[in-house]
């Protein structure tokens, strides 16, 4: 017991609570004068799909890159399964698995060299490297294409091999930054279905994507803009908490044309392509569908039909970056 | 200790896998030495021979006629004429009634006799191509015509101005190559070379190409060190480049029948220093190399030039200007150059070129320390 005490002294408690994965503190990264990230502060729950949305540049790659160790935070810190990621980076880095969305693998080795490499990599003996390596051709559908060069797979493919490559050790974390982007709507909704068995195993997954209808997928999402967290929580509870404005879907012909005119109209909030339809957001008042009707006339475009719908998360994320963008051009 | 040596395997195994799939450098490492050896000794050895040659004596003493003696017995000049002045020689160059002229200057006797070493000037053609090479070609030649340390100065007559030939500084020069073969002289200089070239560039691209596709990201987030990814990229390059001394060891001299005089040891040791040296260069090229082409281009020049102009092999490093002198001094190509001339020409032994091992040994320390620090930096 005294010794378990004296320990506690030596080295600052890791007391990851039972059940969190990743817990990270006023984490800042600056590059020179710049603030890529500011002090983001949140939790991630082991077993947890935690999805990490932002526009491009807002700080999600420079994030993990702090999480898995491979650059120093400038000030704050974050433990990661339990290790601190600053002063334990090689032990964090062989207990994690990280797929970029470049995918990482070398396109001039075969399906069967690039898992023979990372399972090198990651120091798998015969006989593990064996049950994996059937395991991931197998999960990546690529059992008959193992000695076919990777620059020859189909995108959908890459990403599934390079799935399989960044988690050929079995890591209790893993890190997707982007994994989907360029991707075609088909193999995205395949990847997922692999990383929803992935995270069934027990796995804790933390993605960053910029695909709205993928965010719906994630246990929790934590929004980030310019380097700050600006809301964080499951997908309901963003919807819920952060959106009490009324959306509409408007179908019109010329949508550019309305776009631009309901962008100047002081009764719309936010407007904004949704697919091909458009997005109005009218903002809490009471009577929006009349306001609506209103200012759609106004922008010619009179009878048009316009429907509530539920905000989406992609509602929540068009309302938030506008509201920030507002926020700080005050400032 | 036995997963940073599986680490490194796998990267090393990755690594010939890339250049077995890439047939453009395999063939640019293992064949273009082997047809650069050819052509430049060919080129070189066919060219020396009967060139006709004009002699000016302006020291006329029993030393001077007998060392012209020797020179006119020689099977690679072919006097035509005996001059009286530079200005003839001028005009035999002209008429392209001569190539070379060979001139002695007044004090040559005097020089031998007071056991200083005497100069003996020659000057060739510069309109002829490959001049330069035939120059040290006809030098070495020269030299071994006579027993005994003649130092040569011999200048390029580009325009054909005399004046400016006489503004050109002597070189001083002890050759040896006592079969007058410039193959034996030039294969052992060839060797550096390429080990230079072929080692320097392929470490800077194949390091610079890692980080370029992305698939460098990857590993930074794996278990692998920094130094375990270095070890494991370089150590195909330094495999190959023994494999290539090897060959152009046994190409010359099997085929050219360039003796192998000195120690295997010796050569040996100079040779693992030699590419471990250029290594570092190629390490530093890739730290600062923004793209796989810079590396390249970078990876060419820096070991190209330095490769021909400052190892010693195309000049002699006492005919450079001081400033160049000063800079061939960081490149690696000028130690290694004596080891291998000494080891196959003089028969050096270990002992004999000591010192040069010693400070190739030193160089390779020195920018080893500073590429893995600056590796190691730029990673960071
Ligand atoms: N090494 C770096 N040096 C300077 N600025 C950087 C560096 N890495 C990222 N940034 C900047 O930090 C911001 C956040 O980048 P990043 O984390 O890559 O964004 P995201 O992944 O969300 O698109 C960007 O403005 C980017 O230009
Ligand atoms: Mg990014």
């Amino acid at each position: 017991m005294a010794l378990i005490t004296r320990k506690h002294i030596l080295k600052p408690p890791a007391p990851a609570a039972p059940g969190v994965a990743i817990s990270v503190q006023s984490l800042t990264k600056r590059f020179g004068d710049f603030t890529a990230v500011g002090g983001v502060s949140f939790e991630v729950g082991t077993g947890e799909i935690f999805g990490f949305l932002g526009p491009n540049g807002s700080g999600k790659t420079t994030t993990i890159r702090m999480l898995c160790g491979t650059i120093a935070p400038s000030s704050g810190g974050a433990r990661v399964l339990g290790l601190d990621v600053a002063a334990e980076a090689e032990a964090v880095r062989a207990r994690i698995g990280y797929m970029s969305q470049k995918f990482s693998l070398f396109e001039d080795l075969t399906v069967d060299e690039n898992l023979r490499f990372y399972g090198g990599v990651y120091g798998l003996d015969g006989s593990r490297f064996t049950a994996r390596r059937a395991h991931i051709l197998k999960m990546a559908d690529l059992i008959g294409r193992e000695n076919e060069l990777t620059e020859n797979l189909s995108v959908g493919w890459k990403q599934r091999l390079a799935l399989g490559c960044a988690t050929i050790h079995e890591p209790e974390l893993v890190f997707l930054d982007e994994p989907t982007s360029g991707v075609d709507p088909l193999a995205r909704k395949d990847f997922w279905e692999l990383l929803y068995e992935l995270a069934a195993s027990g796995v804790t997954l933390f993605v960053t994507t910029h695909y709205m209808d993928e965010a719906a997928n994630c246990s929790r999402l934590a929004f980030i803009y310019r380097g700050d967290i600006v809301a964080i929580g499951t997908p309901d509870e963003l919807r819920s908490r952060e959106m009490r404005d009324r959306i509409f879907e408007v179908e019109v012909a010329d949508t550019e044309a309305v776009l631009a005119a309901l962008e100047n109209d002081a009764d719309v909030r936010e407007v904004y392509m949704s697919g091909a339809l458009l997005h109005v957001n009218m903002g809490e008042a009471d009577g929006a569908a009349a306001l609506l009707d209103v200012a759609l006339a106004r922008a010619g475009a009179a009878g048009a039909h316009a429907s509530r719908v539920e905000p989406s998360i992609e509602d929540v994320f068009v309302h938030l970056v506008t509201r920030e963008q507002r926020e700080r051009s005050v400032i | 200790m036995r997963a940073a040596l599986r680490r490194v395997i796998a990267i090393t195994r990755k690594e010939f896998i890339h250049i077995r799939r890439d047939p453009r450098t395999l063939m640019s490492v293992l064949l273009m030495p082997v047809i650069q050896l050819l052509l430049f000794s060919y080129a070189i050895s066919f060219d020396v021979g009967n060139v006709p040659t004009v002699i000016l004596d302006q020291d006329r003493t029993t030393a001077s006629r007998e060392y012209l003696a020797a020179f006119e017995h020689s099977e690679f000049f072919r006097v035509v004429d005996h001059i009286e002045s530079d200005t003839e020689a001028d005009n035999a160059f002209d008429t392209s009634q001569a190539k070379v002229a060979l001139i002695i200057r007044p004090g040559f006797a005097d020089a031998i006799a007071e056991g200083h070493k005497a100069e003996v000037a020659i000057l060739i053609d510069g309109s002829e191509p490959n001049s330069a090479q035939l120059g040290r070609a006809y030098a070495v030649a020269l030299s071994s015509t006579e027993d005994r340390h003649v130092l040569v100065s011999w200048a390029e007559n580009q325009g054909l101005d005399m004046s400016a030939v006489g503004g050109l500084s002597p070189q001083i020069r002890t050759w040896y190559n006592p079969d007058r073969r410039s193959a034996d002289f030039l294969i052992p200089g060839l060797m550096v070379v390429i080990i230079m070239i072929v080692t320097i560039q392929q470490t800077a691209v194949s390091l610079v190409k890692e980080r370029d596709q992305g698939t460098f990201e990857q590993l930074t987030v794996s278990p692998i060190r920094r130094a375990e990814l270095m070890v494991g990229k370089v150590l195909p390059w330094v495999l190959l480049a023994f494999v290539e001394t090897a060959v152009i060891v046994a190409v010359g001299v099997l085929l050219f029948g360039v003796p192998l005089r000195g120690s295997v040891l010796a050569l040996a040791l100079g040779s693992v220093l030699f590419v471990f040296s250029s290594l570092a260069i190629g390490l530093l090229i890739s730290v600062r190399a923004s793209s796989v082409e810079v590396a390249n281009m970078a990876g060419l020049l820096i070991s190209f030039l330095p490769g021909f102009m400052l190892s010693g092999f195309a000049f002699p490093l006492e005919s450079i200007p001081p400033a160049l002198q000063f800079i061939s001094y960081l490149f690696p190509g000028r130690y290694m150059m004596v080891i291998a001339r000494s080891v196959f020409l003089k028969g050096a032994d270990v002992a004999t070129v000591l010192p040069q091992l010693i400070a190739l040994g030193l160089y390779t320390l020195v920018s080893l320390t500073i590429a893995s620090l600056a590796y190691s930096r730029r990673l960071s």
